[in-house]
Parts: structure tokens; sequence; C-alpha cells
């Protein structure tokens, strides 16, 4: 029977828990639980006054165990662990209780049921507590090299900074070339640098270093191994290439929304997107002609593709750049075109911070805003030999207005690059929006749920190309910080086979989605062995077993039995 | 190096700076100014577009990057300087700033907090509520130990010679703590009673109330405090210490300096003898200071405070030599024997019957052995405080006339206005210009003063313009009694041949350390310095009893950590701290009538009462922060408080620099016409956060003016921002959305409430912002296209905004809401651009850091090896900033790795 010296902490969460859920009660009904030293209910668990708390507690009290009631194990556990670890206790000796997303934010319209639900959770936490054991984490050394996936200017840039860092890189780029979008544009916003200019600093700067390599037409074909120490390989040119890693940083970019037939006129002579009139501006010099017919008015329509839940295309989101793009486009018109008349149609004017300069830069310009209700968006008609649009204007008393124009761009949105193969590969998950998703956008912002791939630039979330190499820079820093300590340690809440009672029915290999589990030798007869580093502790292979000769380390039966056990207690 | 990267400012983008570059494996120092990092973030309720409890984001951040091994936390600190060395490494100097708590002392149990008797406004709470002095900045912070903050000296408690801590005591009185402000008091002197009659107090000359509607009256405040405790302990409720110090020290002289010293040095064990030559002990309190100013009953019961101490006064003793005293055995000597004589003026009659020295008259008098003056003409000569106190004292002696002749005028009077002003109330009559040239008498007794008319001429020595005779102006005015008062001197014949007489009859002394020719003898107050103050000579005796103490302990007489104020603070930055004031009327006169107390010894000041004193004390302005009323010294349990700390300069080398100085908040008091700082119910938008935070100040929303829960509240967007006017035409990225998330909150925490957001553009440009603001749509916001013009006072308490109602017509429209919240705009902090003494840290046009290369190495600035982090470059949400700062790490950390190679 354990006998286990635990401190309780129940959290009021600043309210989050404590609105909902009765937490003296909670205290109140578990202090006397057996092993419990002490219980406590700290206004947050987390700030750095409770955590010394606990550090107390467990030197002066002798706590051998903790339990903490607070919010999802995601966002604390490793805070907690911490501080296990600095007071000196085995950090797998605390155990974490979700009454915060599980419990209080559940049933905020049921107090009384949520205090009873909370006092059996926590009866089960530390029925868990008491019956946790010391574990030891497992350590993998790493391997000072990174795969990066895409060569846009994120990837590249990737690249560099991780090189710099003293890792060596390997990137490679599906298409033909490096440089992504990028390289394909000229002036760009906010600084008129060109990004093919860009691109080819890029790449001198990745020439002059020699521990970085670049391969194009090369794709991610297969991944194994585990954080810190992974096995890639790659299709690079049709061979077959194997590498060791240490980690993966996706920054596959982005694709841009290609609009229906008909769509605000799409199909019509003079109807481009704004990468194809990006593409016209930049690279052809003089008077700009579309089609043969010299260009004296412009209109750009936007939020093509984006915000409209309704829309074919189901895009919900805002693709941040287009507003400036658009309007540093219209910029380089009004210098490339003297007099030309170009009307902006827009729901809202999204040039965010300092690039609020460019949208002031336009209307001296002359450029005109017009502002439409998504309800009655503009149409573009042919007329003549030229374009006739018709909208009807919030900022004009919302009259009616049509005019001419001689091209309309399409303010076109971004959207989630198409790539199944490398899905495939990496399993990454993606969020509503389509696009890769982080772990937290604040707390883990380049990290996803597969330790050790990192994304980077617009395969995340539409960004401008500064914006996408800060996230790059980012990503390489976070990389770097898992691979230059020259070792990871790996959780260690892993299956493990008892092999006097294993005979090798192999059924265990069989559910195990990472390949995990092994056949071996073991005093003359064969049995399972879980591989540590590749385990993920998912426990699939537990209730399989017939002999039940396999546990997961930190959820053992004798665990979970007590915790189910310590759900049936009445209630006080 | 000290350390690989130094961090400039611990707020979301330091943190995660410094957690990179951390991880990474760089040794980091993090500096933040406040005293606790987190910045902003910690201070918000949620985030958008998650809905993340802030706090919940922000501790673990704080409290890894505190805790991580590789990362050294300086809070309170501010950095100086940065240079930058030829081989690319920088030297930085920072400050500790002294925060009067030892923090490895420190348990965060805010007793201090709870001691304190200080309230400043909270800066964590955006002035929404109070906090203390001391004070530990919030409930989440990292490292949660108390500070106390000091802006620097009081005026007052820096102006007062004897260093008592006014304002520590006008903060008591304050607080209703009155035994406690005597206690204080006590610490420094021992006579209140007489400071609180008879101190001219320079403290109330340099108070910062002053520049309003007139100086809080801090003297008074000590005699109402004195007066109480004297009521109620008619003696004192101590004894002589139990520690006792070898070491005999003898005193000359009983006045306040040497009464100062005794006390001083019998606190410290001593045993000390006061030798005074008159019958009793007091020295000028006793016999200059007429009692309808000090009565003796006073001075008796202040000098118990130091008889209390073991302290033996040997009154009618009369000290011959020092030779004397050595032989007694005493191990040091202070001579505090002031200015016992008048001055002669050297004129012919000085010497008859009919003239008396103005001390040999006072004397008299507060001996009780007044003359009948009933139906005399009174003559005082002399413009000084004493000339005025003699003539005011003929006065009650039945005088038929009195006349004070002062040869200058009364511009260069050195007697105080009010005691002028009262001599002029009592029936007194001044002639000035003129000085006596002859007493005319007959049969040896007195009958007139023969004077003439002066005029000034070049200014002397002392700046004041020189009087001349007129000839031929000669007059002769009768008169029964002279009092001459022209000065008083010591009387230095005792001491003939042993200390060296200095200039104008004061014994010459070490002007630090008092200490005279003669190793173990000091001389004090105005022996030393010729005639002053009372409160002066105290500082005197205050200071032997400190250079006495070193000479007797063995400790070098070098003067150090013996002034121990801080720079005191100016009016202007005391006064700068608030947009307007509110007066109280000024005081009315505090003395009986003129014509009533003219005839009586009765003191002619009245005392205040307890109303008086807390509402008179009410009126200070802290300007020093801290008081020093050293509550929170008695109330730690932990014995943390140190007020000797002082800031420390700490130089640190460095491989590489990340700025992360973050941004400052509009001010909103820069848009008069959205009315904040005018309407109570005109909030900003971080205001309105607090708020709605789990920590908040009243636990739940309500509008300022009356404490209502408000039920239809509108949102100003672009708030000092997309705004010329106030000279920020950039949009601050933030405000649409932290509206919208507190709209969406709102609707939380006030089901009933309408809110109503009126913006230009909704700029919800992030991953899940615009889903974000879909949502708060369909939850019921209403969103107004059109910028607010003016918000003007409506009925209630409410308000009426003036806007362009763009969506129907574009009319100028107007609607009334009960609650108007700024969404105020982010903008520069261009300290950062300060940093840097030997390069050239440049700024963008909008004066944020300049990013050189933001296409392809975001965060690097115009100066290598320094880095930008977050909104120092250019304002940006949370998300943004981190992504941000972490590119700041791997540049700096790339740097720090070509360093070493």
């Amino acid at each position: 029977m354990s006998s286990r010296r635990l401190g309780v902490y129940i959290c009021y969460c600043g309210g989050n828990i404590s609105d909902f859920v009765d937490c003296e009660r909670v205290r109140a009904a578990v202090e006397g639980e057996e092993g419990v030293v002490i219980a406590r209910t700290p206004m947050f668990a987390c700030s750095d006054a409770a955590q010394q708390e606990m550090i107390d507690d467990i030197h002066q009290l002798g706590l051998d165990g903790m339990v903490v009631a607070s919010c999802s194990p995601t966002l604390h556990q490793l805070t907690f662990r911490g501080v296990a670890e600095r007071a000196g206790l085995n950090p797998y000796l605390y155990t974490q209780v979700n009454l915060r997303e599980q419990c209080s934010w559940a049933h905020t319209d049921q107090p009384e049921a949520a205090t009873r639900k909370a006092i059996q959770m926590v009866r089960a936490g530390i029925a868990k507590a008491r019956w946790s054991e010391p574990l030891e984490k497992i350590r993998v050394q790493t391997v000072p090299g990174v795969l990066v996936v895409g060569a846009g200017i994120a990837g590249l840039r990737t690249a560099v900074a991780l090189s710099d860092l003293g890792l060596a890189v390997t990137i490679v780029e599906r298409s033909e070339r490096a440089g992504g979008w990028v390289a394909g544009f000229g002036s760009m916003y906010p600084h008129d640098r060109s990004g093919a200019g860009l691109v080819a600093e890029a790449l001198a700067e990745i020439g002059r270093r020699d521990n970085i390599t670049l391969h194009t037409r090369a794709a991610l074909v297969e991944k194994s191994g585990s954080v810190g120490d992974l096995v890639v390989v790659l299709d690079v040119a049709g061979e077959r290439v194997s590498l060791n890693v240490g980690a993966i940083v996706v920054a596959t970019g982005f694709d841009t929304y290609e609009p229906a037939e008909g769509e605000y006129g799409r199909g019509l002579a003079g109807v481009l997107t704004l990468p194809e009139y990006k593409g016209l501006l930049d690279g052809s010099e003089g008077p700009l002609v579309v089609d043969g017919h010299p260009v004296s008015s412009v209109a750009y329509i936007y939020c093509v593709g984006s915000r409209c839940e309704s829309c074919e295309h189901g895009h919900t989101y805002c693709s941040r750049y287009c507003c400036a793009a658009a309007v540093h486009a219209s910029l380089v018109t009004h210098e490339r075109v003297p007099g030309v008349r170009q009307y902006h149609l827009y729901r809202d004017m999204r040039t965010y911070g300092k690039y609020e300069s460019l949208y002031t830069r336009a209307r001296q310009q002359g450029s005109v805003f017009l502002e439409f209700d998504p309800q009655e968006p503009p149409s573009v008609e042919a007329e003549g030999g030229t374009l006739r649009v018709t909208l009807r204007d919030l900022l004009t008393t919302g009259k009616e207005l049509t005019f001419p124009a001689d091209v309309v761009v399409l303010v076109t949105a971004m959207q989630p690059k198409r790539n199944e193969a490398l899905n495939e590969v990496l399993k990454l998950p993606v969020g509503l929006d389509g696009f890769f998703k982080e772990v937290h956008p604040k707390l883990r912002p380049v990290e996803t749920v597969i330790d050790g791939v990192f994304i980077a630039g617009a395969a995340q979330a539409p960004r401008s190309s500064a914006e996408s190499v800060a996230s790059a820079l980012a990503a390489a820093a976070k990389s770097a910080a898992l691979l230059k300590k020259g070792s990871v340690q790996l959780e260690p809440l892993v299956a493990v086979v008892d092999p006097a009672a294993c005979t090798w029915c192999g059924l265990c290999a069989e559910v195990c989605p990472y390949g995990a589990i092994e056949k071996v030798l073991y005093d003359g007869k064969e049995v399972a062995l879980v591989n540590e580093v590749i385990c993920k502790g998912g426990g699939s292979c537990v209730p399989v077993c017939p002999y039940g000769a396999i546990q997961v380390r930190g959820s053992t039966d004798a665990q979970i039995r007590a915790m189910i056990e310590a759900m049936e207690i009445e209630h006080v | 190096m000290d350390y690989d990267v130094l961090v400039v400012g611990g707020g979301t983008a330091g943190m995660e700076a410094a957690l990179s570059l951390g991880d990474m494996g760089y040794s980091v120092l993090l500096a933040e100014q406040q005293a606790s990092i987190g910045g902003t973030m910690i201070l918000l309720s949620k985030v958008f577009p998650t809905l993340d409890c802030a706090s919940c984001i922000a501790t673990p951040k704080m409290a890894a990057a505190f805790h991580h091994p590789q990362v050294t936390t300086w809070t309170s600190t501010e950095v100086d300087e940065i240079r930058r060395d030829p081989d690319g490494t920088f030297r930085a100097s920072l400050t500790r700033k002294a925060t009067c708590v030892d923090p490895a002392k420190c348990t965060g149990c805010q007793q201090c907090e709870l001691a304190c008797t200080v309230a400043i406004p909270d800066q964590f709470n955006f002035g929404l509520v109070g906090r203390r002095a001391a004070y530990i900045p919030f409930s989440q912070a990292v490292p949660k130990k108390a500070v106390i903050d000091r802006y620097g000296d009081s005026p007052c408690t820096f102006a007062c010679p004897a260093g008592i801590k006014a304002h520590g005591y006008v903060s008591l009185v304050r607080s209703g703590l009155f035994d406690a402000a005597m206690e204080l008091i006590l610490e420094d002197v021992p006579i209140p009673g007489c400071l609180g009659r008879a101190c001219y107090a320079p403290c109330e000359e340099v108070c910062s109330r002053r520049e309003l509607e007139g100086e809080v009256p801090i003297r008074l405040l000590k005699r109402f405090v004195a007066d109480r405790y004297y009521a109620a302990h008619p003696e004192p409720a101590y004894g002589a210490p139990e520690q006792r110090r070898d070491g005999r020290v003898a005193v000359v002289g009983s006045g306040p300096a040497g009464l100062a010293a005794a006390y001083d040095l019998a606190r410290k064990g001593y045993s000390v003898t006061i030798f005074e030559a008159a019958e009793q002990a007091g020295g000028m309190l006793r016999y200059a200071i007429p009692s309808y100013r000090l009565p003796n009953e006073v001075v008796d019961r202040d000098i118990a405070n130091v008889t209390a101490l073991g302290v033996e006064i040997r009154t009618g003793h009369r000290v011959e030599s020092i030779g004397t005293l050595e032989s007694a055995g005493f191990d040091a000597v202070f001579l505090a024997c002031g200015t016992s004589r008048d001055r002669a003026l050297g004129i012919e009659g000085e010497d008859q019957e009919g003239v008396v020295s103005s001390l040999a008259f006072l004397n008299r008098v507060n001996r009780g052995e007044a003359p009948d003056l009933r139906g005399k003409r009174v003559v005082v000569v002399g413009g000084g405080n004493v000339a005025i106190d003699s003539a005011r004292v003929a006065r009650r002696l039945g005088a038929q006339s009195v006349t004070i002749q002062y040869r200058r005028t009364r511009d260069e009077m050195p007697a105080f206005a009010w005691e002028i002003e009262g001599a002029v109330e009592e029936g007194v009559s001044f002639e000035y210009l003129r000085a006596p040239v002859r007493f005319v008498g007959e049969n040896g007794a007195l009958t007139g003063v023969e004077s003439i008319d002066m005029r000034l001429g070049e200014p002397d020595e002392s700046g004041r313009r020189r009087p001349v005779p007129v000839p031929g102006s000669e007059r002769i005015s009768a008169a029964d009694l002279v009092v001459t008062a022209v000065g008083l001197e010591t009387v230095s014949d005792l001491w003939a041949g042993d200390p060296r007489v200095g200039g104008r009859g004061t014994i010459a002394v070490d002007p630090l350390t008092l200490q005279t020719t003669i190793l173990h003898v000091f001389a004090g107050g105005d022996c030393a310095t010729g005639p002053t103050s009372i409160v002066a000579a105290l500082g005197q005796g205050r200071r032997a009893a400190y250079f006495i103490d070193c000479l007797l302990s063995g400790r070098p007489l070098d003067g150090d950590g013996y002034d121990h104020r801080l720079a005191p603070v100016s009016h202007e930055v005391v006064l700068g701290r608030q947009a307007s004031y509110r007066t109280a009327p000024a005081d009315g006169k505090r003395e009986r009538p003129g014509e009533e107390r003219q005839h009586d010894f009765t003191e002619t000041e009245l005392a205040l009462d307890e109303q008086q004193a807390r509402a008179a004390a009410g009126r200070c302005l802290d300007c020093g922060g801290c008081c020093e009323c050293h509550q929170c010294l008695k109330a730690c349990p932990a014995e943390a408080i140190d007020f000797s700390q002082r800031d420390r300069v700490e130089q640190v080398h460095i491989g590489s620099v990340v700025v992360s100085t973050g941004f400052h908040l509009f001010d909103a008091l820069r848009k008069p016409q959205y009315g904040y700082g005018r309407y109570p119910n005109v909030i900003t938008a971080m205001q309105m956060d607090r708020l709605l935070t789990p920590t908040r100040p009243y636990d739940t929303v309500l509008r300022p003016s009356d404490g209502r829960i408000p039920e239809s509240i509108a949102y100003v967007l672009c708030t000092g921002s997309r705004d010329c006017g106030v000279g920020n035409d950039l949009c601050s990225r933030v405000c649409c959305m932290y509206s919208i998330k507190q709209a969406e909150l709102i609707m939380g925490a006030l089901p009933l409430a309408d809110i109503t957001i009126y913006f230009i553009d909704i700029r919800a440009f992030g991953k899940g912002f615009d889903e974000f603001y879909e949502q708060a749509r369909s939850m019921g916001v209403y969103f107004v296209k059109g910028r607010v013009a003016r918000i003007e006072e409506a009925e209630g308490d409410n308000l009426a905004l003036v806007y362009e109602d763009i969506a129907n017509g574009g009319k100028v429209a107007r609607a009334e809401h009960d609650l108007v919240v700024l969404s105020v705009g982010l903008l520069p902090n261009q300290d950062a651009l300060r940093l840097f003494s030997n390069g050239d840290l440049r700024a963008d046009e909008h004066h944020y850091v300049l990013e050189i290369d933001e296409d392809q190495t975001p965060a690097r600035t115009s100066i290598e090896g320094v880095y930008a982090a977050g909104s120092s470059a250019a304002v940006m949400d949370i998300p943004d900033t981190i992504l941000h700062a972490a590119s700041a790490a791997a540049l700096a950390g790339a740097y720090v790795e070509r360093l070493k190679a």
C-alpha cells in the first residue's frame, strides 16, 4: 500500500474555476483523505508565489507527491513538474487534475454538480498520485541538423539562421527552382525591396555557407525515429536519399485563391488576380498595357476569396497581406502611369500598423477608396472593349456608382498549400482555416503537436514576406533550442512489457500505430519489447494483451483502478 | 563576458527573447525597470482571439524566465548606458534601484503593504484604485517581493536641520496613528512640544502644497501630536536603555543643542551629564521665549523625555574649565552653552537704569519677576525675533506704548513676518530707518531716547543694504524703558585658553564633526554657529552626538553614512503627477484676537483639534512617495525592510543586446474632445481590461461616477491612432481586437448591457481574428462605422457621442451611452534610442527602433549586435511579438556564435 505524503492544490484560476466550483468545499472534502498532508486553494496555482509555497510545503512537510487541480495539462503540466523538480522531487510524482476545461468551464450552468464532480476528480487525482512512481526521462542524443521543407523566402531564411547558429541544414524544394512566390515579385511592400532580389541574396548567402544543402525537385517521402533523432527519406529528382536530422521545419508556403469563372467578372479580358497584375507590373517597363490596350484606369476589388462563410471557397479568414499589397501595387501604378485613375473597392481597409502610411500615400496620390457591403458585392461587366464596375458605395451616402475600368484587379486570398503527399508523411494537424496549426499561438507558436516538427511562414497563416521571415527565424530559434543542448529528454510515460508474463501473441504490435513494438528473445522465449524512443504512451496495446503483461507508465492498472475506486466514494 | 546577451525590458518580447536564448544555451541578463517582469500582458484580462486568460499565458513565461538556469533576472533595474567595444562586445552600465526591501528576506507576506500609510495611484491598475508606497506590484508578480517607492526625500523632511521625518509624522496623523507619530518624532528629537510651538518650520517653507492653496501646517501637527500624547502620558513611558555602553559624556548647556546631544547619546547607552549654569534647564527655550508662545510646562515635559533616559541635569552648575570635566572622568565633552549675552549697542547712556538687554528682560519675566510697566513708554531697539518678543511681552506687562526702532526697513527685518504681524495686531508701533544715538537720563534714570534717521546705502557683507545716518535728523523722544535687542553673543571668556575661539566670539569647530581643536571636545549650537534657531541647534546636537559616538566606539570620524538623506523631490515633479488638484480653502488665522491676547501670557496660537489635524495632514501630497513613517519596519516579520539601501550601479560585459522596451499607451488626456479626465464615465480600454481581470479592483464592471453597472457601453476606436491631430498617423494594430475581446467579455459579465463599437475600419487581420470579429457580431455587439468627433456630458453622468454615421447617409448623429471606453493606441517608447552612448541606434520616421533589413533579418538594428524585439520596433500583438522576439533571439545567438568563433 502506498504511503505517499501528498500536497493537494485546488486552483481558483482567478475565478475561471472558483466561479463555478466551490473550491473550498472541494478542499474540505479531500483534506482528510489518506495520504493528504496539506490541501490548499491558491488564487493562481501557476503564479510564482503559489509555486514557491508548494516548494516550501515539499521541504517543510516532507511531501513526496503532489496534486494540482487546475487547468489542462497541456497548459501547465510542465510548469508543475518543474516545481517538483526545483523542490528536489521526482517530477513524475506530480499529478494534474483538469478542473477547468473538464469541469468548471463545461458546467457553468450547474455549480452544485460541478462542485461534486470536482470532488470526484480530485479524489481520483489523489488516488493516482498515491500510486505514482518516480520515473526518469529517456535521454536521446540529438543530431545537430535540420531538414527544412520548402525553399520559399521562409525556408531559405530558416536555413541561413540555423546555419548561423551552428546547425547543418538540408532544404528540400518540390519545384524546379528555389524562391517560391517571392522570387517572382518585383517591388514589395513595405520597403520597396525586390522579391527576386531578396531571394537572390538569400541564395547567395546559402552558397557561402558550407553547412547548407539545397535540393530542388525534391520531397520528403518518409519520416521515422523520434524527436532529436529523426530518419527522413528524401526523393531528390527521383532518387531516394536517407538522412539523419534532429528536427524538421515545414515552410511550404501558400497558394493563391483562383476565383471561379464569372466571380467579379473573372474570365473577362482585363480581369486579373493581384498576383497576375503584379506579374504584369513587375515584368514590363514603360506604359502599362493589358491585352494590347493602354491602361488608364484600374479598379481593385478586395477580399476576393477571403472573409466569406457562405461563399463556395468557404474561407472565413482574412488573408492579412492583401490590403497592404494591393495598396502598394496601386502606388507602383501611380508612379508608372501618370494620371491613372485607380479605384479601391474594399470592405475594411486593413493596412495595419505602419502600413497605414501606404494607405495614406495612395490617397494622396489620387487613389479613390470606395466601401461596399459584402451583402451587395460590386459587379464587373464588359462593355465596349472596356470593363464597367458597379457598386453601392457606403462612403458616398450609399449611392450606386458605375465607372469604367481598363483593368479590374481581384485582390485574391492566400489559401493553404495543397500537398497531400507531405501531409501523408508528417500528419500535421491543420486549423479550421486549413493552415498548419501551432500548439498554441502565444505559448508555442512555431511548434506542432508532432515533437520535433516546426512550422514557419505562410504555411501557418497568411502573412507578408517580412512576417514570414520573422516566423522563420523564430522557428530557427526554437529548433536550435531543441538541438543545441546535444540531447533531448523524452517522456518516460511509455509502455513496458513484463517479459515473464508475455507469450508473444503479437496483438500489441498489431495495434501499435507507431510500430514501437518488436519481437525479441528473452530467456529463450519470444516476447514483446517496446522501443521507448518511438512509443508515445498511447496505450492501445494495453487492453489487447490477454495476459495483462503490458502497462503504460504513469497510467498503470493499479493507478486506474485506484482512481475508479476513489470516484465511487460517497460525497461529503 | 559576464553574459552572452543583455535583454533590456522584461515584457512579453523580453521574456520570450530571454527564454529562447536561454534554451539555446546562451547566458542572459534580463533587466526590467519595474518590480516585476511580465510587461503589459500580465495586466490584461484575457487575450484575443483565443480568449485564454492572460495570467495563464503570462505566468508560466514569467516563472520560466525567472527560474531559467541560463537567465539572470534583475527587476527594478534601469539600463543607463551601453557602449560597444571595438571587438564587437558591449559594456553596459545598469542601476539597480534601491527598493528598501531585501529580496532574499522578503517572503511576500504583504504585512508592509497593510502597514504602509502612503497611498499612491496604482499604475498596474491604471489609476483606477490606489496602492501603498510599500507594495507588491500585483498578485502574480515575479518575483513576488515587496518594494518601497521612494522617489527621493520629501522636501519637508529634507529641509529639517534636525532630521525629523516630517512627511512621516504628517502621514501618520493622516492615518490617525497619533501615538506612532509621536514615537516617530521621538526617534529624532526629544522636544516636540517646544518645536510644535516655537520652531520656525523650514519644512513648511518648502512644502509642495504651498504651490496650491498653502502649506500643510506641519508645525501645528507636531504640536497636536505632542499635546495629545502628553495629556495621556504626563511622564515618559520609557526608562534608561538596558544596553549600556562604556563612556561618560559631559554636556555643557541644557538648551536645544545640549538636550538633543544628550538624548541621542543616552539612547545609545552612554552615561550623560548635562551641566547648566541657570537654575532650571532649557536654556533659551525657558528663559528667552515668552510663555505666550511657549509655556514652561511644555518645556518641562519635553526635558523629561531626556531625563527619563537617565540623563542627569545639574542645574545651577557653572562649568569653569574643561579640565574640571576631564578630571571628573568624562570621556567626551560637548559644549552647547549657547549665546547667553546681548550684544551691547556701545552708545552713551546704555548703562543707566531703565536700559535693559532683551535677554535680561525676558529672563526676568519668565522667572516670574516681571516688572510692572503699566503707563510706561517702552522703546525696543532691534529687528530680530527677540526684539519682537520683548515688545510683545512689554505690551502684556501693561506698557502704555511700545515702539520698536529698527535701523533698516521692514523688508530687511530678520524677524519672521508673522511675528511682526502679531506685534502690530497687539498694538506695537514701529519706527523704521531709525536708530538710537544716545539714551538720555536724569539722575541716572532714563527719560528718553535720542535717535537719528537712517537711509539705506550700499549692501554690506550680509547682502543687506547698510544703514547710513542722516546728519541733522536727531531728535529725542520720551521713554521710561529701553530694551536693547541687537543680537546675541556667546560668553567665550569661560573657555579662554582652551578651544580656540573663532571669529565673532563663536567656538571654532570642524564643520562636519563639530570637533574642536581638542580631540574629545566638541562644540555645537549657537555657541559655535552664532544665534540660529531651535531646530538648527537640535541638528547640531545630533551631529555632535553622532561623532562623539564614533569617537567613543572607535569608528572613523569621516562622516560616511552620516547624511542619509536622498535628493529632495522637486515641486514640479510632484505637481506634475496629476492633471489637476482639488484645493481646500486656505486656513484662517490660528491665533486668538490681538485685542484679547495682548493682555495675558496665555498661548496666543490656537491648537488643532483631531478633525482639523487629520484634514490638514490629508492635504499632504506625499512628495517623496515613502514617508519614512517606519510602520513597515515594525510590521515586517522577516526584518526585510532596509532603508539604508541605495541605488547601486553595476557594469556588465556582454556579447549582444536585445532591446525589448515595449511601447507607451496613448495618453487620453491629449484628446480633450473625448472628455477623459473630465467626465468620470469616460475610461480607457486599459482601465476596462483591469475591470475585467480576475484580480480586478471592484470585482465587477462598474462605471466610476456612481458605481452603477453600466447598461450601454460605447467603444471609441482609434483614440490616438490614425490621427494626425495628435501626431500619430499610424494604426496601433491591437485596438480593434482588444475592444472586440472586451466586448465579448462584457457580454459574459453583464448580459444585459448593450455594447457599441464606433470604428473606421475593423482590422481583424491575424490568424483567427476575423472569425473572432464575426463571433462578436453574432453575439450582438453593435458595430457603427463612423469616427467620433466629440463626447459631451448628458443627463445623469451619461455621455453623448457625436459622430459621423456613415452607414446611414453620413449625417452627423448623436448617441447616448452610460459608459464610454476609449480604445487608446500605442506609441513608441523612445527610451531605447538613448541607450547607446557610442553608436547610433537609429529610429524610423515614426520613432520606433529602425529595423534596417526587415525583409531578411527582422529585428536587426543599425548597430551590429543589437536587436530590437517586439514593440520597440513596431507595435504588434502578442503572437507577432513572440515571433519577432524569437527572431531577435536567433540573430543575437548567431552574433554571439560569431564572437566566440
